[in-house]
């Protein structure tokens, strides 16, 4: 995906024709003749709907993340991230010349030992462009950054998860079950031990007194003799 | 004559009936009486006396009446009206203060435990990072459970079964004090904070209960501080109608449910009920949860923007988006019954461990010993299944405050993890709003059983915790497996959106545990702001609640009969009708004539062996071997306060006594009375006669010995007596019903059963 970076020249220019069609509604009557027959002269209105397509299509891509303040070109960190992106690309692209298409796909190790150091420095960028952009725009804007940036990001993270296998191995197994078990354990010693140990609550019991209380206790006696 | 006796022989043997002791009872029964069994459930303590909520209309009351004005009366109304308003902002600012505390805590233990876990993710020994894990959830939960088990042992569990108790008409020794509150408040947020399987929103009706009863009375005793305000408000009737209304508006800000509230308070006092006590109740709700909202808009920097109106919020249900059809009505039922059946087996396993707590963990040290296995149990759970988990999912928006990567790849978070690793409450609104497809069957079916056996363990521990929302997330998850697993059946059908499910899940798991109806049914109706979902989870709670009824007890009304409380039902057990006042009376009755001797006093109120509250007043006649007439009742706390003051006949006379004693000197008493071995009487003043005529309740409630139980129940409950004298036909005291003496009758799984009493 390269919305932003391909299309901010033409979209820049659609904006402001588009404004200015609109802004000519208030004006005399001759343009507001003119604009009213661009805009509504259509059951669709088909204009209105394709601008109002291509403003949500640009505010949910975020692009005025990563384009400068006046929108006309690119930021900075933006330039660096994508000249970090490509250096990436390169690095892949090189360790995996000397290997044909049919080869057994666990042979990346070349791959991973020599990109590794790029890959993170890209990772750790953009982890700080994700940091900077939470806690600069807290409040109005998107918690996400431009489409192109975070596409990059994603393709290059699939490529080195997914294709190249290259991410943590699955370690310490033992020391966890070991831990785990023993403060599984823990209740089960401390109940048995209460069990056995502890002196039983006991409650004592209170006669009322009450007419006919001797007919109860005879019936309790009559039960158990 | 034979009748009543061969009811009480059907039931007698489930009194008997216990295992080890039986043999001994053979043995021991033609030498001595069975006098001590190992704790069971049909036992009654003696500890637990009734709320005086009867009015003394002796001659001091009527004075007073006299002296104030109508005016007067209508600034009385004023105040109980303002009383109500402070009570309802109060009880906002401190379910505020809850919410906020614990999502920093919670937030920065959290933060801590991830940046280790992200750390030794990379490097391997992930065993330091469960260590410590598990450490940090013991210690916390070790500070709240001291500050309980040593402090305050009445501020452990929900407290609604308290409450229930109080407004009931059960005073349950300092629970409604202000070291209760504090200790409350900070227990729960240790307990939230330290990871058990709990929910902050019970605690809360505690809460509000205890500032209802500090703010009424206008001082308070603990910190020995009188503001000379709200006097005529110091008696039991009406603080236990402000109680009421603090419960209530602790309802209203847990759930944003003031209407929920009111039904809940209802629920539990319904016989003591008058219009403008409702109304007052709603206006402290509406204030309660009005106060909860926007404090919480202005913290969260968007001031009046109202979207919490309680502390736990269930989302906006909207009706087209997740309507239902008639079709499913059917559907939901099944999920009651399951509800009801999973809530059976909850009430039914908690039963079995609160026995056995109370059998042999006794000792407050083995209860903090015991939190802190749980907390550390609870922490090694959750990290073993985030571990085990090889599920993988891409993080949706920013739903999850604290995604773990852990092994999965990047950009992909561990989905067990949204699960454990976060606030109850985010997890039971994820689990209602997500969208399908977001929740791998497997991950929800393991995360639900094991929660709910970790929900399970946890309820009944010596901390102050609720069980209101582990219920609602266990509900959700299954609910929303059932919702999944429908939708798979009939391959992708639209109408079963696995959120709508969740919610009913939710309402049958809840109704299945706690069985309220009414209340449960108008808070799960606002928390969803939906009335259009009232109608199938009406249905859902009753089903939950007949088939969980089927089995066993809800868990409210199960530790209240484990504690022994004298708890009086709605009414007498339906078969009780050939018993009379007769024979449920207790005889014979402490009497004092109406001009009696100070030293005859002292003795019977200083007797150890029977702790009486209450004496009928007879004629004072100087032919002894007649029993006199009933001429009133007088109370203990009545006599303490006299003697303290020595109001007595000779010193009337010798005008010795400054002043005459007005209603004020009682009131100011209330509610610590000193005990009689603080009252210190000479020998000369044992001969001393005081006269009770004044001080008396002149025209008590009596009963004919023939009247029913469920007559002499009745009249008991409606009114709220505490005592009832029971007269033969020359209107001359035969004997005396109280609570313990009514609370003895319960219809068992075999027919009408007895209690006994029991010393806790």
């Amino acid at each position: 995906v390269r919305l932003c970076q391909g299309c901010h020249g033409e979209y820049r220019r659609l904006l402001a024709l588009y404004g200015s069609i609109a802004r000519a509604i208030g004006n005399s009557s001759e343009s507001h003749n003119c604009a009213k027959s661009i805009l509504t002269s259509d059951r669709l209105q088909i204009v209105v709907t394709l601008s109002e397509f291509f403003n949500e299509t640009w505010e949910a891509a975020n692009c005025a993340n990563c384009l400068k303040n006046n929108s006309e070109g690119l930021s900075n960190s933006t330039e660096e991230f994508l000249d970090l992106f490509n250096k990436s690309l390169t690095c892949f692209e090189h360790n995996l010349q000397g290997q044909t298409v049919y080869l057994s796909p666990n042979n990346y190790t070349e791959v991973c030992k020599n990109c590794n150091e790029t890959y993170t420095k890209l990772n750790d960028l953009y982890n700080n462009l994700q940091r900077m952009n939470r806690q600069g725009g807290e409040s109005g804007h998107s918690a996400h950054l431009c489409i192109d940036v975070e596409d990059a990001m994603n393709i290059t993270r699939k490529l080195w998860s997914r294709t190249f296998n290259c991410s943590l191995p699955c370690s310490d197994t033992v020391p966890v079950i070991a831990v785990s078990s023993f403060i599984l354990f823990l209740p089960i010693v401390f109940y048995l031990s209460s069990f056995l140990h502890s002196k039983q609550k006991k409650r004592i019991l209170i006669l009322p007194k009450r007419i006919q209380s001797n007919a109860s206790l005879v019936n309790i006696q009559e039960k158990y003799s | 004559q034979l009748t009543p006796s061969s009811f009480l022989r059907i039931g007698q043997l489930s009194n008997v009936d216990l295992n080890e002791d039986v043999h001994e009872l053979q043995t021991e029964i033609p030498r001595q009486r069975p006098n001590e069994i190992p704790h069971n459930e049909k036992l009654l303590s003696l500890k637990y006396e009734s709320l005086d909520y009867d009015n003394s209309e002796n001659q001091l009351f009527l004075e007073e009446e006299r002296r104030i004005n109508h005016a007067a009366f209508r600034t009385v109304e004023i105040k109980r009206w303002v009383i109500c308003a402070m009570i309802g902002i109060l009880t906002g600012l401190v379910a505020c203060f809850i919410d906020i505390v614990v999502e920093n805590l919670a937030g920065l233990k959290y933060r801590v435990v991830k940046d280790n876990i992200d750390k030794f993710t990379a490097k391997g020994g992930l065993s330091f990072s469960l260590l410590l894990w598990a450490t940090l959830n013991a210690s916390v939960v070790m500070v709240g459970s001291v500050i309980v088990a040593f402090i305050e042992p009445v501020a452990a569990g929900s407290g609604i079964p308290q409450i229930k108790c109080y407004l009931n008409g059960v005073k349950i020794p300092h629970v409604v004090r202000l070291k209760t509150l504090v200790i409350k408040v900070c227990g729960v947020i240790l307990s939230v904070v330290g990871g058990l399987a709990v929910g902050k929103e019970g605690p809360m009706i505690h809460s509000g209960a205890v500032i209802a009863a500090g703010i009424s009375q206008g001082r308070s005793t603990s910190l020995k501080r009188d503001f000379k305000i709200f006097e005529y408000f110091r008696r039991d009737t009406e603080k236990r109608d402000f109680v009421s209304a603090g419960a209530a508006a602790g309802v209203s800000a847990a759930f944003g449910a003031p209407v929920g509230g009111v039904l809940f308070s209802l629920e539990e006092g319904a016989s003591f009920w008058n219009q403008f006590l409702t109304w007052r109740i709603f206006f402290a709700s509406m204030i309660s949860t009005f106060t909860l909202n926007s404090v919480l808009s202005v913290y969260h920097g968007n001031a009046w923007d109202l979207s919490s109106p309680g502390l736990i919020n269930f989302g906006r249900f909207d009706s087209e988006k997740m309507g239902y059809t008639i079709q499913e009505i059917p559907i939901f039922i099944f999920m009651g019954v399951v509800g009801g059946i999973l809530g059976a087996l909850f009430n039914a396993l908690n039963y079995w461990l609160t026995m056995f707590r109370i059998r042999y963990i006794h000792r407050p040290c083995l209860q903090v010993v015991e939190a802190m296995l749980v907390a550390a149990v609870t922490a090694t759970v959750g990290f073993v299944m985030i571990y085990c988990s090889r599920d993988c999912q891409p993080i949706q928006g920013s739903s999850v405050a604290y995604p773990l990567q852990l092994f999965c790849a990047d950009g992909e978070y561990n989905s067990m993890a949204t699960a454990f690793f976060n606030t109850p409450e985010k997890s039971v609104v994820n689990l209602f709003h997500d969208p399908p497809g977001s929740y791998n069957p497997m991950t929800l079916g393991m995360f639900t059983l094991m929660y709910f056996f970790l929900a399970c363990w946890t309820y009944g521990l010596t901390v102050s915790a609720g069980v209101f929302i582990p219920s609602l997330l266990i509900g959700a998850a299954w609910g929303r497996l059932f919702g999944i697993s429908l939708s798979y059946l009939t391959k992708g059908s639209i109408w079963a959106d696995p959120g709508k499910y969740a919610l009913m899940g939710a309402a049958a798991q809840l109704g299945g545990i706690v069985r309220m109806t009414l209340s449960l049914t108008v808070i799960m109706m606002e928390a969803t702001g939906n009335v259009t979902y009232g109608f199938p989870i009406m249905l859902v709670l009753m089903t939950a609640k007949i088939v969980g009824d089927y089995f066993v007890e809800g868990l409210y009304d199960m530790h209240i009969q484990l504690q022994s409380v004298p708890f009086l039902h709605w009414e007498a057990p339906v078969t009780s009708h050939s018993l009379t006042a007769r024979e449920v009376m207790s005889t014979p009755v402490t009497c004092l004539r109406r001009i009696e001797r100070v030293g005859t006093v002292v003795d019977i109120l200083s007797d150890t062996s029977s702790n009486h509250n209450g004496f009928p007043v007879v004629e004072s006649n100087p032919d002894t071997t007649q029993v006199a007439g009933l001429r009133g009742l007088i109370l203990r706390s009545q006599l303490i306060v006299l003697l303290k003051h020595k109001v007595f006949v000779e010193r009337a006379n010798l005008s010795l006594v400054q002043r005459r004693l007005k209603l004020k000197d009682f009131r100011d008493a209330y509610p610590r009375f000193p005990p009689i071995q603080s009252i210190h009487v000479s020998q000369d003043e044992r001969e001393c006669m005081i006269d009770l005529s004044e001080f008396m309740n002149p025209s008590p409630y009596t009963v004919p010995q023939e009247a029913s139980l469920p007559r002499v129940f009745k009249l008991f409950r409606a009114l709220g007596l505490r005592h009832l004298v029971v007269v033969d036909n020359r209107n001359e005291v035969v004997g005396m019903v109280t609570r313990k003496d009514l609370a003895r009758y319960r219809l068992g799984k075999e027919g009408l059963e007895e209690l006994s009493l029991a010393q806790t």
